[in-house]
C-alpha cells in the first residue's frame, strides 16, 4: 500500500507540474492562435475572393479592367481594392469620402455584406447573398491583408476640383475636350448615375433624383450667377449646396440631399470622367 | 454536549481544539477520526468496533461502494481495471465538459468562433478542450475493452445478465455521447461525419415517412443547421449524459449486489463465490480499495493531461459548410466497422442488422446454455466470439482510409501534398521556407530541407499515379486498356487511372504580404491526340504565415506530408 502512496503523489505531483508548465506557455500559445485564427481567416478568405470577387477586382485587387493600356480609367464593373486610398491610413481617404466614422474593417464588411449602388451586389446572406457571415469575414480580413508598407508609402490621390466648371475644362494638360460616348457609359456604369437619374434617351424615367432630361437648358435657370455647366459641375461634387426643386416622388429632400457625396473623390483618381459626363449631361 | 466554549474553560485552549479537530473529521469522514486516518493510512489493523466500516453505513459517498472485496478481483487480471477507468473517464468527460460549456454557444453564428476563443482566448483552453476530446476517444475504447474482457472472462453469465443488459447499453451511450459531441464544434469535419451518420439512420429498413421523420427530426430541417446542432447539443449535454449516469448506477448496483466476478477458474460451476467472501479472502475498502483507485487517478489524470498536452490535439477544419462536401469524409474510428459493413452489403441491411446484433448481444446470457465460465467448457462460445471479433477488425480495415473511393489521379495527389483541410502536407513546411518560385517534383533546394522534402513528397505521390509510354525513367511503364467506349486508360502498379507521362509542378506566390499562394499544375497530353490535354488543372491552396501549420504538425494524430 506504502508504494501505491508513492506511486500516486508523485503522478499527482507530476501533473501538477505538466500543468504549471503549461500555464507559463499560455500567454506566448494564446497569442500564437490568436494569430492563427487570422491567418486561416486569410487564407479562406483567399478562396472566397478568388471564386466572387476576382471577376470585377481582379485577381490582385487592382481591377486591372478597369484601367485601359494608358492607365486610364475605363467603365468596368469593380473598382480596384489593393489601393492606398482604402487601405492605408485610419481613416482612410475612402472612408472620408464616404463618411463612414466606424473602423476601416466595419467599413468594408459592411461594403461586401450589403453592397454597394447599382453594381456591387451584397454578398451576406443578411441580405439575400450567398455568404455566410463569416465567409464575409473571412473575406474582409483577405482584402485588409492587402495594406502594406509598400503600398501605404505611395501618396493618396487626391484632386484639386477648381471653383467652376470652365477653369476646369481650361486645364487642358489634364483634362481633354469632353468625350459624350464615354461619358454614357460611365453614367450608366461606372458610377450608376441612371438608377436614380433615367436613362439619357428618357425610356426609363428617372427614379429618385430629378431628371436631368433637359438640364443643358434647366440647369442655367436654377442657381442665380451659374450656368448650366457650372450647376451640374459644382452639383456632382457638392450635391448637397443646391436642391433642384422638383423629383420624380415630389419636391426633391434636403438638403442633405439624397446623392452620394463622394462622386468627387471617386472622379478624382481621372478627373477626364467629370468633363466625359459633362459632355454628355450638357449636350455638347 | 459541551460547548466549544466550555470546552476551553474545562481543558484550556491547546486541548479544546484538538478535540474539536478530532470531531469535525469523525464527522466529514462520517466516523473516523484522526487517530483512525492514521492508522489507517499506516496500515495498522482497525480497532473494535471497525471504525472503517461507518463510512460505508453512515455516508453519502461511499454508501454505494463495498466496504470490502474478494481478494481475488483485486489484481490486475481479471477486471484490468477497466470497469472503474470507465467510470472515471465519465467523470473526466464531465468535468471537461462542463469547462467548456461555459465557453460554448450551440449556433452555427457563433459555434466555430467559439472554437477559436478558446484555443487563442481561453488560457488553458487549448488543453481542456484537448483533454475532453482525447477522453472521449479514450472513453470509447476503455468501455469497449471492459465489454470484451467481461465477454472473455464470462462474467456476463447468470446471475450478472442484467449487469451485461446495462452494460450493453452504456456501450451505445457512450458512443452515441462521443459522436454527438463530433458536431459541436461546427466544422468541415463535424458536419459531414453527421450528415453521413444521420442519412445512415434513416436509411434503415422502415416505410418511408418514418425513415423521413427520424431524418427531420434527427436534422431538425431539411439539412443540419441551427436547429440541428442545438438538438445534438442538448443531447450531448443533457440526455445522454442523464441516461449514461442513470444506467451507470443500475449497472454499478448490480455489480455491488453479485460482486465483481473471480477469475474463472477460481469458482466452482455455478456457484457465485464473489458475494460470499470468506473472512480470510477479504481485502477492506478502507484503505486498500481506496488507496489503490487515488493512486490510479493520479495516474489517469498524468496521462491524459500530458497526452492532450504533447501526444494529441483535438482536429479543427474549416467552418462547417453545406455546400462544399470534402473528398473523402471517413466515420471516426470507433464506428470504421460500419463504414466496411456499407462495402459488404446494402445501407438498409447494415443499418438494420446492427440494432439487431445490439438486441442479441444484450439478450445472449439469457438464452446462453452453458453455466460453466471456465475457458475449456466455453470453445465454440469463445470461438465465435473470436471469429466475431476477427470480423470486426477486418471491418474496421475495409472502412479505413485505405479502401476509400479513389477520385481522379491529379486529385489524388493535390489532396495528398495540399489537402483542404488540416495541416497535413506542403502546409508544414514553416512560412520562410516557402521560397516564392515554380518547383518539379523530386528538385533539390540548397539550404532548404523543408522544401526539399516537400517536394520528394510530390515526386513520391506523383510516382504512384503517374505512368510512361516513352520510357521516362521517373515512372513506371503505362499498361493501356481500351475501353468499351474506344477511350484508353492507362494503369500502373498502384492505380488503375494514372496520369500517362505527366508535366507537373509547384508554384509559390506571395500573393500578399504574409499571404502566399501554392499552387499544383498539372499538364497531361493525350497521347492518342497530342495536341489535346488529358488534364490540365491547377489546385490552389493558401497559407499565411500566422497560420501555425507546423507547430499542429508536432502532435501524433496530425501528420504532415514533410514529416
Amino acid at each position: 500500500m506504502q508504494i501505491k502512496i508513492v506511486i500516486g503523489t508523485i503522478a499527482f505531483m507530476l501533473t501538477m507540474m505538466v500543468f504549471g508548465y503549461s500555464a507559463l506557455r499560455e500567454p506566448a500559445r494564446l497569442e500564437r492562435f490568436t494569430n492563427a485564427e487570422l491567418g486561416r481567416s486569410i487564407e479562406a478568405g483567399g478562396h472566397i475572393f478568388a471564386n466572387n470577387c476576382a471577376t470585377c477586382h481582379g485577381v490582385d485587387g487592382t481591377a486591372e479592367a478597369c484601367f485601359d493600356a494608358a492607365g486610364n480609367q475605363i467603365a468596368c464593373q469593380g473598382l480596384p481594392l489593393n489601393f492606398n486610398g482604402l487601405l492605408c491610413g485610419e481613416p482612410s481617404q475612402r472612408m472620408t469620402d464616404m463618411g463612414w466614422n466606424g473602423t476601416k474593417a466595419a467599413y468594408v464588411l459592411t461594403t461586401v455584406s450589403a453592397g454597394r449602388g447599382p453594381i456591387m451586389p451584397t454578398w451576406s446572406e443578411q441580405f439575400g447573398g450567398p455568404l455566410r457571415e463569416d465567409q464575409v469575414r473571412d473575406v474582409t480580413n483577405f482584402v485588409l491583408n492587402w495594406e502594406s508598407e509598400t503600398l501605404c508609402a505611395a501618396p493618396v490621390i487626391t484632386y484639386d476640383w477648381p471653383e467652376t466648371a470652365d477653369e476646369f475644362l481650361a486645364r487642358t494638360d489634364e483634362v481633354e475636350p469632353g468625350d459624350p460616348t464615354r461619358g454614357a457609359e460611365l453614367y450608366a456604369l461606372t458610377y450608376g448615375c441612371q438608377a436614380c437619374h433615367g436613362t439619357l434617351d428618357g425610356l426609363v424615367p428617372a427614379a429618385l433624383g430629378p431628371s436631368l432630361l433637359e438640364i443643358e437648358t434647366d440647369g442655367a435657370t436654377r442657381v442665380e450667377g451659374m450656368d448650366a455647366a457650372t450647376y451640374v459641375y459644382h452639383s456632382i461634387l457638392f450635391p448637397s449646396d443646391h436642391i433642384a426643386p422638383e423629383c420624380p416622388t415630389g419636391p426633391c429632400a434636403g438638403p442633405p440631399s439624397a446623392m452620394p457625396a463622394n462622386f468627387g473623390a471617386r472622379m478624382g483618381e481621372n478627373p477626364q470622367d467629370m468633363a466625359d459626363i459633362l459632355a454628355v449631361l450638357l449636350g455638347e | 454536549m459541551a460547548t466549544f466554549v466550555e470546552q476551553v474553560r474545562e481543558m484550556g485552549i491547546k486541548q479544546a481544539v484538538v478535540t474539536k479537530a478530532d470531531e469535525v473529521v469523525e464527522r466529514v469522514t462520517a466516523g473516523m477520526n484522526i487517530n483512525d486516518v492514521r492508522a489507517a493510512l499506516r496500515g495498522d489493523e482497525p480497532r473494535r468496533p471497525n471504525p472503517r466500516l461507518r463510512p460505508h453505513a453512515d455516508g453519502f459517498w461511499l454508501h454505494i461502494r463495498p466496504s470490502f472485496y474478494h481478494t481475488g478481483v483485486t489484481n490486475i487480471y481479471p477486471t484490468f481495471r477497466l470497469g472503474w477507468l470507465s467510470t472515471f473517464m465519465l467523470i473526466w468527460e464531465t468535468i471537461t465538459g462542463l469547462i467548456l460549456m461555459v465557453f460554448y454557444t450551440p449556433s452555427p453564428l457563433v459555434a466555430y468562433s467559439n472554437m477559436w476563443n478558446i484555443l487563442g482566448n481561453v488560457p488553458l483552453g487549448q488543453l481542456f478542450r484537448n483533454m475532453h476530446r482525447l477522453g472521449a476517444e479514450v472513453m470509447v475504447l476503455v468501455v469497449a475493452m471492459h465489454m470484451l474482457r467481461t465477454f472473455i472472462t464470462g462474467s456476463y453469465k447468470k446471475p450478472r445478465q442484467f449487469t451485461w443488459a446495462t452494460g450493453m447499453l452504456l456501450l451505445v451511450f457512450t458512443i452515441f455521447l462521443s459522436f454527438s459531441g463530433y458536431l459541436l464544434p461546427w466544422d468541415q469535419l463535424a458536419y459531414w461525419a453527421l450528415t453521413v451518420f444521420i442519412s445512415g439512420g434513416a436509411a434503415a429498413p422502415a416505410p418511408a415517412f418514418v425513415n423521413d421523420t427520424v431524418l427531420l427530426v434527427l436534422q431538425g430541417g431539411p439539412a443540419l443547421g441551427a436547429n440541428g446542432l442545438l438538438r445534438w447539443y442538448l443531447l450531448h449535454v443533457l440526455l445522454l449524459p442523464l441516461l449514461a449516469g442513470i444506467f451507470f448506477f443500475v449497472h454499478y448496483y448490480k455489480v455491488v449486489l453479485y460482486g465483481i466476478s473471480l477469475p474463472p477458474g477460481r469458482e466452482q460451476i455455478g456457484e457465485d463465490t464473489a458475494k460470499r467472501v470468506p473472512q480470510g479472502e477479504r481485502t477492506y475498502f478502507i484503505p486498500d480499495i481506496l488507496t489503490s483507485e487515488l493512486m490510479w487517478t493520479a495516474l489517469a489524470t498524468l496521462f491524459l493531461v500530458a497526452g492532450a498536452l504533447w501526444l494529441w490535439d483535438a482536429p479543427l477544419e474549416t467552418h462547417a459548410d453545406p455546400v462544399v462536401t470534402p473528398l473523402h469524409v471517413v466515420a471516426p474510428w470507433y464506428l470504421s466497422w460500419s463504414q466496411g459493413w456499407l462495402k459488404l452489403a446494402p445501407k438498409t441491411a447494415v443499418v438494420g442488422f446492427i440494432p439487431l446484433l445490439l438486441v442479441a448481444f444484450i439478450v445472449m446470457p439469457y438464452f446462453e446454455v452453458g453455466k460453466s465460465r471456465r475457458y475449456a467448457d466455453r470453445r465454440v462460445g469463445l470461438t465465435v466470439a473470436m471469429l466475431f471479433i476477427a470480423f470486426m477488425l477486418v471491418s474496421n480495415w475495409m472502412g479505413s482510409p485505405e479502401f476509400r473511393v479513389t477520385s481522379s489521379p491529379d486529385r489524388e495527389v493535390s489532396i495528398h501534398l495540399l489537402p483542404e483541410e488540416g495541416p497535413g502536407g506542403l502546409k508544414g513546411i514553416p512560412f520562410d521556407h516557402m521560397t516564392p518560385g515554380t518547383y518539379v517534383p523530386g528538385q533539390v533546394i540548397d539550404g532548404n530541407p523543408f522544401l526539399t522534402r516537400g517536394l520528394a513528397v510530390f515526386e513520391e505521390a506523383m510516382h504512384e499515379q503517374s505512368c510512361t509510354l516513352v520510357g521516362n525513367e521517373m515512372w513506371q511503364e503505362c499498361t493501356v486498356t481500351t475501353l468499351e467506349s474506344g477511350a484508353k486508360s492507362y494503369s500502373n502498379r498502384f492505380t488503375d487511372v494514372a496520369m500517362p507521362d505527366p508535366v507537373a509542378t509547384l508554384e509559390i506566390v506571395e500573393i500578399q504580404p504574409n499571404l502566399k499562394e501554392m499552387t499544383l499544375h498539372y499538364q497531361v497530353a493525350d497521347p492518342e491526340n497530342p495536341n489535346e490535354m488529358l488534364i490540365d488543372t491547377p489546385w490552389t491552396a493558401f497559407r499565411h504565415a500566422f497560420s501555425n501549420y507546423e507547430e499542429e504538425c508536432q502532435f501524433l494524430n496530425k501528420s504532415c506530408a514533410i514529416n
